[in-house]
């Protein structure tokens, strides 16, 4: 059994819908204030990092990260 | 070192990139941006260029293009020369990328870093700081300087490549300047260095195109612009150098500037993502498709591209993009490879993926192959685990094994292995064995067991197989690595073993291993023997132990692996000196630290520990001055070339040496400390730091303190005595013997019994002094001669002196009755001389350096007579040779040139004793 948990990621701009496949399959929406949030569940701190890793690889600032649910699953 | 699986490497691995040393070319279009490469070209002109520059800021801010300018461009480094390096993930191994750095430094100084090329290169396991430190003595010696341009950074992930940056950087010398390009600050020491003022930085904000700098820009690029439109375009991309790049390709032979600029300033998607949407789109057909297909390779050449692509103009294509400025970056002079910038590669790929994703996979697999007959496997490997192939780079990774583990690269190997699917292993027994390998030669035990269960269940169904048959659903990429798979899989079980605590078992593992492995195979006998050595060790079988690692080291030697020989030769010294031969063990770190000293480099890890090994020996032989120097050596050489348990054992060298010399608080403090810096491993740790304490404290008188410590510890008179307690419970006794309780007596005979069974007449030695004081005490005189007698017996061939000489005024008695009863008088008359008892006869029996043995002192005492030298020969019944050296040696140590010199001389000295009294 692991847990897995949902990170919402906000960043600064708009991205389109297509960098959900870049973004390992994880939901983007764009936001009315301007920011884009890539939603979607993590299976561990590393994952996060590398996701965040990408973000940063996009020039893209960050505005924050949150954990929005914590589950098991088996 | 129990589990490195390399032997004569089949597969090469990559040689190095030059690609990757290539500085990048200033471009024409490049705007020169004074307020920055001024400053820095200022700095380096004048020599108060920083010892590090941090260049931090997001992809595409311009950082590389910058550095170019500044290093490489018009009014250049000055004096310095420059060294480029262009990091990417696969340098996160620390062999590869200090591999790297020293292949790019030696492009701009050709005469350095030869010895630490050398020593990197060196099989066995050569620590990168003694790497750096050689690499910093000849940077340090060099009269010309250097800029260390390290781009990309922050793809390095790996925390000992950090760490060793950090050891470079804390002894940087002024010779070399470091430059880190990165997108995030790395984990170095940065605060430090910028309280020292040793950092300068450029950052975002500083890289950010100003409005004038834009404007300069456009103009480059004979687009003109007004200057309400440029301060829109600085204002969407907030200077962002990428994006005002792609605004000008954009605008570029485009008529509705206005339009263009109007639609990009009133969108608010991500500025680059949408430039690029514009670039490529205004792409002709063919060229969008070369450029998302090519977009998952990280260099790019003709061929390769036409692998990938599936087209034959490749090199006509990347020469089409180069021009047209398409974020291509040459990586080297003849136009062969080039890659495309990382911002615009992860822009491409996202579109690939979004909208082709079916092809991707098949895109990396067509770049393995390629990679492969290219002979880049490291590449070939990537792309494979990439393209979700998992047979592919099973196979691959297999046939790298050896050479990852000869070049000590088994992290790397390790994580290839973690990113190949399970289902994999299971009918793959080398690849298997080699998981096993990688994993505990980097410290993990988990999920050992069932990869090794893989390799066993194979070799089972091999020898049911008929003779010469390879059984069905096998598969191995190497035949030959199915020959030596039964000796490692042993190899393995006997280290799991030892881990478990089992000694039997890896006892059984080991000599099971030695049967079957290859006559060739040095490194698989070296570990198999260290492996035997260790389980005798801990049984207490010291002599099997010693014959095991003796064995262990030649093997290493005879590959090349000194570090390793090194290792194995702290322990044989060790049990030597246990089993009662001190010249021995002397021997043993004086040949490793020869053989260290011989190897190309300079001192090898290892040599501060032989240091502090012999001076523990001329401790024990009382000559504290060598002693002294040997310390000081120790220490001057530096933790850094030290095992891991330098540290410790030289503080309690230099604890023995402060006790020696009267300063027992001193050598309580040291003792402290080394404890706190104890490093453990498999060995067992036989002679603990709070015994050593409780010796010093009786010693100080407080014997109670001591007895507590033992009732503590659970060790008591009538404990079975075994060897991995012996030196607790000898503590034990000299704490009973301090405190005047007579019960040491029993529990010494039965200790001496217990070492002399296990042949460790080393601790026979001591216990026997002990046990002779102990008699004394009882003031049985005789008794207490007689195994002190056996004491001096063991004591004199081999030279030990303190453990006689540091009992106190007790022993000086005893030594003076066993010197007047003959028994090895003149070993005796030598000890007591070191103590500074007055002489037993008038005479000047101290000014004698080196004593002599017993033999010598028989054939002196004929030599008093009147028999010749054929006569003495048959008297004693050895040939006339062995008299004439035994008679050069005696003359020798008593500074004399005839017979009848020498007899005066021993006469003078009271060495012809009782015989003539």
């Amino acid at each position: 059994m692991t847990e897995t948990h949902t990170y919402e990621i906000r960043i600064q701009g708009h991205l389109a819908q297509r960098w959900s496949a870049w973004f390992d399959g994880m939901e983007i929406t764009a936001a009315d204030d301007g920011s884009t949030v890539i939603r979607g569940q993590v299976v561990d701190q590393a994952a996060l990092h590398g996701l965040i890793q990408k973000v940063r690889d996009l020039g893209l600032p960050l505005l924050s990260v949150t954990n929005t649910h914590t589950g098991a699953t088996s | 070192m129990t589990t490195a699986p390399g032997l004569t490497p089949e597969v090469q691995l990559g040689a190095l990139l030059q690609t990757k040393l290539f500085a990048p070319r200033v471009t024409r279009e490049a705007v020169d941006r004074p307020r920055l490469t001024a400053v820095l070209g200022d700095r380096l002109g004048s020599g108060s260029w920083p010892p590090v520059l941090l260049v931090s800021a997001p992809a595409g801010f311009g950082k590389s293009t910058l550095l170019a300018q500044a290093l490489l461009g018009g009014s250049g480094p000055g004096r310095a020369s420059v060294a480029w390096l262009s990091l990417d993930s696969g340098d996160s191994d620390p062999s590869t990328f200090w591999a790297y750095v020293l292949a790019a430094l030696r492009t701009a100084l050709p005469a350095v870093g030869g010895s630490a090329q050398v020593l990197l290169q060196s099989p066995g396991s050569a620590p990168i700081t003694t790497v750096l430190t050689t690499l910093l003595n000849e940077l340090a010696s060099s009269d010309k300087e250097v800029v260390l341009v390290l781009d990309d950074y922050h793809v390095i992930g790996a925390p000992e490549v950090h760490a060793a940056m950090t050891f470079l950087i804390e002894h940087l010398p002024p010779q070399l300047h470091l430059v880190l390009a990165t997108r995030s600050d790395p984990p170095l020491p940065l605060a430090r260095l910028r309280a020292r003022g040793q950092l300068a930085e450029v950052r975002a904000a500083d890289l950010r195109f100003t409005e004038a700098e834009t404007a300069a820009y456009f103009d480059a690029m004979g687009l003109r612009l007004s200057a309400g439109e440029v301060a829109t375009l600085e204002g969407r991309t907030e200077g962002w150098a990428a994006a005002l790049q792609l605004a000008a390709l954009s605008l570029r032979g485009r008529d509705d500037t206005a339009g263009f600029i109007e639609g990009f300033a009133g969108d608010d998607r991500h500025v680059v993502d949408y430039l690029v949407e514009e670039v490529v789109h205004r792409q002709p057909e063919h060229v969008r498709d070369f450029l998302l297909r090519t977009s998952i390779l990280a260099r790019l050449s003709g061929s390769l591209t036409d692998a990938v692509a599936g087209r034959s103009d490749g090199r006509a294509l990347l020469e089409a993009l180069d021009r047209d400025n398409l974020f291509l970056v040459p990586l080297d002079d003849q136009r062969r490879w080039y890659r495309y910038h990382h911002l615009f590669a992860d822009m491409l790929q996202a579109r690939l993926l979004d909208e082709r994703p079916d092809e991707v996979r098949d895109l990396h697999r067509r770049a393995s192959a390629w990679h492969e007959r290219d002979g880049d496997i490291t590449a070939a490997i990537e792309h494979a685990l990439a393209a979700g192939d998992g047979e592919r780079a099973a196979g691959l990774v297999e046939l790298t094994i050896r050479a990852m583990g000869k070049d000590r690269r088994e992290a790397q190997l390790r994580r290839w292995m973690e990113a190949l699917p399970d289902e994999v292993f299971t009918a793959r027994p080398v690849l298997a064995n080699g998981f096993v390998g990688a994993l505990m030669s980097t410290g993990e035990v988990r999920g050992v067991e069932p990869r090794l269960q893989i390799a066993e269940h194979w070799l089972d169904a091999i020898r049911a197989a008929p003779a010469g048959t390879v059984p069905r659903g096998l598969v191995v990429a190497d035949l030959a690595d199915l020959e030596r798979l039964p000796g490692w899989v042993r190899i393995h079980r006997a280290g799991l073993s030892l881990i478990g605590g089992d000694v039997a078992a890896t006892m059984e593992h080991g000599r099971a291993a030695i049967d079957v492995l290859g006559r060739d195979d040095n490194l698989g006998y070296a570990a198999a023997t260290a492996l035997l050595g260790i389980a005798s060790w801990r049984q207490g079988d010291l002599e099997s132990a010693a014959t095991a690692y003796a064995a262990s080291m030649r093997r290493f030697e005879a590959e090349g692996w000194v570090a390793d020989l090194l290792g194995c030769a702290i322990t044989l010294a060790d049990l030597q000196w246990t089993l009662g031969r001190l010249r021995e063990a002397e021997r043993t770190y004086r040949d490793a630290l020869d053989l260290a000293g011989r190897q190309p480099g300079g001192p090898l890890r290892g040599s501060p520990d032989m240091h502090v090994g012999l001076a523990e020996i001329a401790i024990e032989k009382n000559d504290l001055a060598t002693a002294r120097e040997h310390l000081e050596t120790g220490h001057e050489l530096g933790d850094h070339l030290g095992m891991p348990r330098h540290p410790h054992r030289w503080r309690i060298a230099e604890a023995h040496l402060h006790e020696a010399e009267g300063d027992l608080s001193g050598a309580l403090a040291l003792l402290d400390e080394a404890e706190r810096v104890y490093d453990g491993d498999f060995s067992p740790d036989v002679r603990p730091v709070a015994a050593m304490r409780a010796r010093v404290w009786v010693k100080q008188g407080r014997s109670d303190q001591a007895l507590a410590w033992a009732a503590q510890r659970g060790l008591a008179l009538t404990d079975e005595p075994d060897y991995l307690h012996e030196y607790e419970h000898v503590t034990l006794a000299r704490a009973l013997l301090g405190a005047g309780d007579r019960s040491a007596t029993q529990l010494l005979e039965r200790l001496l019994t217990a070492a002399e069974t296990g042949d460790r007449y080393g601790s026979a030695l001591e216990i026997l002094v002990l046990l002779a004081l102990s008699r004394q005490g009882a003031g049985d005189i005789g008794a207490a001669v007689a195994a002190l007698s056996r004491a001096l017996e063991l004591g004199a061939p081999e030279g030990y002196a303190r453990t006689f000489t540091a009992e106190g005024p007790g022993m000086t008695r005893l030594l003076t009755a066993a010197a007047k009863r003959g028994v090895t008088s003149s070993y005796a008359a030598w000890l007591l001389s070191a103590v500074g008892a007055p002489p037993l006869q008038p005479g000047r029996q101290d000014s004698l350096v080196d004593p002599l043995s017993d033999r010598e002192v028989e054939v002196l005492r004929l030599l008093a007579s009147e028999l010749s030298g054929p006569e003495i020969a048959r008297h004693l019944v050895v040939s006339l040779n062995t008299v004439r050296t035994h008679t050069k040696n005696i003359y020798a140590k008593l500074g004399v040139g005839s017979r009848r010199e020498a007899v005066r001389r021993a006469d003078e000295l009271g060495l012809l004793g009782p015989a003539r009294g």
